[in-house]
């Protein structure tokens, strides 16, 4: 009997702990909502006084489903399409922010992410299996150096820009950039590597040495494919943190056709100061990608950052 | 038998020298990127641009900023950020983690649309955070700026006037624009650390809990005597981390206030932008860079200490 009311005291408890948690996700959710109301708004609605929240409300009453007046045109302003039969679907976007930015942000977060990959493997594998002098030493150096504020590298790292382009070295802003967000977003991963290396046991390598496979030919057969959840999710919050920067992109990119598409964002803010609906087309449509892919990847995105706040 | 042990040796020495050529590339890049930039700034800062070129000037850079009443207000408005930015933080994400540590169904659901605000750029989250208190367009300055709710004449967020501070000239109470800055980077670091919380509490043994109520306390004194006391690092951890990333953060800033009205929300990190990029007066940023940068090795220094503790003793 007591059983019974203990069990049902905790399923009302249950639903206490759920209102709270829907509430508070709904709290942060508010802020998403609104830009999203936003974006399908008439220029007219958004210029009201006193601001409506939802634009449903007709003479005689204030909420009217069938009287909504959503509209497309923000989205339209940002992507600017234009019929064109020589393509699949008989139109082409034209907006800047697509044509210009939005490629060299995938351009940037792709080729950034690879190589910190590349690099958080196989440092990260060395950090983990030998002992060497200087080991943790150099792992705290590596930690240490995440310290050094942005806006403080990119201070020297503008300085250098300007040195390399005046001294006539083949210079590319492209491959400048790259290399910076790599150098940026790789100490973070270096920890991380290792903790998933050190979580590999080792007598699965000694086993395959003993068979006569080499060090290297131990870890690309045996360990590598045990790392794959690691790697897919370093690549992914790299990928997440070069395509949400802004400052280093903005700052350090010379020719703007090459800037980012966070610059392409911030430009584009300035020219659309009251036309609230395309500002919000605009945010929703740069971070719908990223979105998507952490709501696909989400439990790769939960794994790499415990791994990197805990032992960072 | 003489020459295979010598093939042997120096099979061990290349396999010896393996880890030095895994690593050496990540310390280029490191060195270029990191290292470099750290002693560039240290030695810009003993500089000053003049038309022939850089000058050395000793610490007079250093003298020119604690000199200005900028960096002092600075400071305040700094603390005042920090301190409500973290505990806010901390005290939410502690609540949401502690919520969803319960075994009840959808918590993974929860989890994941908390999380949509920390995927977002800062640029955007602090352009979201604009468009709601926009004057006159904004969706929620229909309320803000009703004179009823806010007398005198209702209340703009971004061109309010400060509130009279209550202890000489630090500023607090906060600006409004100030805890809009405040609620934008919780809204949008309040993930993070919730996932930390949630993930140092699941990994509580059950029985310790268990033999805590068996005993008779209540949730209240076994969050208090329990649980906070066994995930006292990872608090600390989060702590420091939240610090850290708002010491150097200016993307929120940029989109949000722009460091405005006047300089209500200028903190440390967009004043070093400000004297930086806007004045172009790199000698004086890198100066003001150091100063961080010390604050920011403090923060990640006590951090390594909390976790090598929790290693030792784990």
């Amino acid at each position: 009997m007591s059983k019974i009311t203990s069990l049902l005291r905790s399923k009302n408890k249950n639903w206490l702990i759920h209102t709270a948690l829907i509430l508070i996700v709904l709290v942060s959710m508010f802020p998403i909502i609104l830009t999203v109301i936003t974006s399908f708004k008439l220029q007219e609605d958004i210029e009201r006084n006193p601001p409506e929240l939802l634009p449903c409300d007709t003479a005689t009453q204030s909420f009217y489903l069938s009287a909504c007046r959503w509209t497309t045109t923000g989205y339209e302003h940002v992507l600017n399409p234009v019929t064109d039969t020589h393509t699949l679907f008989n139109f082409k976007l034209t907006g800047t922010l697509i044509t210009v930015y939005l490629g060299n942000t995938i351009l940037y977060s792709t080729f950034t992410s690879l190589l910190v990959v590349l690099l958080a493997i196989t440092s990260g594998y060395a950090f983990s299996r030998y002992r060497f002098r200087g080991h943790r030493a150099l792992m705290t150096s590596i930690l240490v150096i995440t310290g050094v504020p942005l806006l403080t590298n990119l201070l020297a790292l503008y300085q250098m820009g300007i040195t390399i382009r005046k001294s006539g070295l083949p210079y590319d802003d492209r491959i400048f950039i790259v290399i910076v967000y790599v150098g940026l977003f790789l100490p973070l991963s270096v920890w991380i590597a290792k903790g998933f290396f050190d979580a590999i046991p080792r007598d699965l390598e000694d086993a395959a040495l003993i068979d006569g496979c080499s060090r290297i030919g131990a870890l690309f057969r045996i360990i590598m494919p045990l790392t794959v959840p690691g790697m897919i999710a370093i690549f992914l919050l790299t990928f997440v943190n070069v395509w949400n920067e802004f400052l280093a992109g903005y700052l350090l990119i010379n020719k703007n056709q090459y800037k980012p598409v966070m610059f392409g964002l911030y430009n584009f803010l300035g020219e659309n100061l009251i036309n609230l609906q395309v500002i919000g087309a605009a945010c929703i449509l740069i971070s719908l990608p990223i979105v998507l892919l952490f709501l696909y990847f989400r439990r790769s995105f939960f794994i790499a950052m415990v791994e990197g706040s805990v032992k960072g | 038998m003489q020459q295979s042990l010598t093939q042997k040796n120096q099979a061990r020495k290349r396999r010896d020298t393996l880890p030095f050529w895994l690593i050496l590339p990540t310390i280029i890049v490191l060195l270029v990127v990191q290292v470099y930039p750290f002693l560039y700034t240290a030695w810009l800062s003993l500089q000053q641009r003049q038309r022939t070129g850089w000058v050395y000037i000793g610490l007079q850079n250093f003298k020119n900023m604690f000199n200005t009443t900028l960096f002092s207000d600075s400071i305040g408005l700094t603390i005042v950020f920090l301190v409500g930015h973290v505990v806010l933080t901390m005290v939410i994400g502690f609540i949401t983690a502690f919520l969803l540590s319960r075994k009840i169904r959808f918590t993974g659901l929860y989890l994941t649309l908390l999380f949509i605000p920390w995927v977002l750029s800062q640029i955007i989250a602090g352009e979201i955070f604009r468009l709601m208190v926009l004057p006159d367009y904004g969706i929620l300055a229909g309320i803000l700026q009703n004179p009823a709710l806010f007398p005198p004449s209702g209340l703009s967020v971004l061109t309010a006037a400060p509130p009279t501070p209550w202890f000489g000239s630090f500023p607090f109470p906060p600006s409004p624009a100030m805890t809009l800055l405040i609620l934008s980077s919780t809204w949008r670091a309040l993930p993070f650390v919730t996932l930390l919380i949630l993930a140092s509490i699941q990994l509580i043994p059950q029985e310790i809990i268990e033999s805590g109520r068996i005993d008779g306390a209540n949730t209240l004194q076994v969050i208090r005597y329990i649980m906070v006391p066994i995930i006292l690092p990872t608090l600390v951890v989060a702590i420091f981390s939240l610090t850290l990333n708002a010491m150097n953060g200016v993307g929120l800033i940029f989109s949000l206030t722009g460091g405005g009205p006047g300089t209500q929300t200028t903190i440390l990190p967009w004043l070093l932008y400000a004297i930086g990029w806007q004045q172009l007066n790199f000698g004086g940023a890198a100066a003001l860079a150091l100063v961080i940068g010390v604050v920011n090795l403090v923060l990640i220094i006590g951090t390594l200490r909390v976790t090598r503790v929790e290693e030792a003793s784990a």
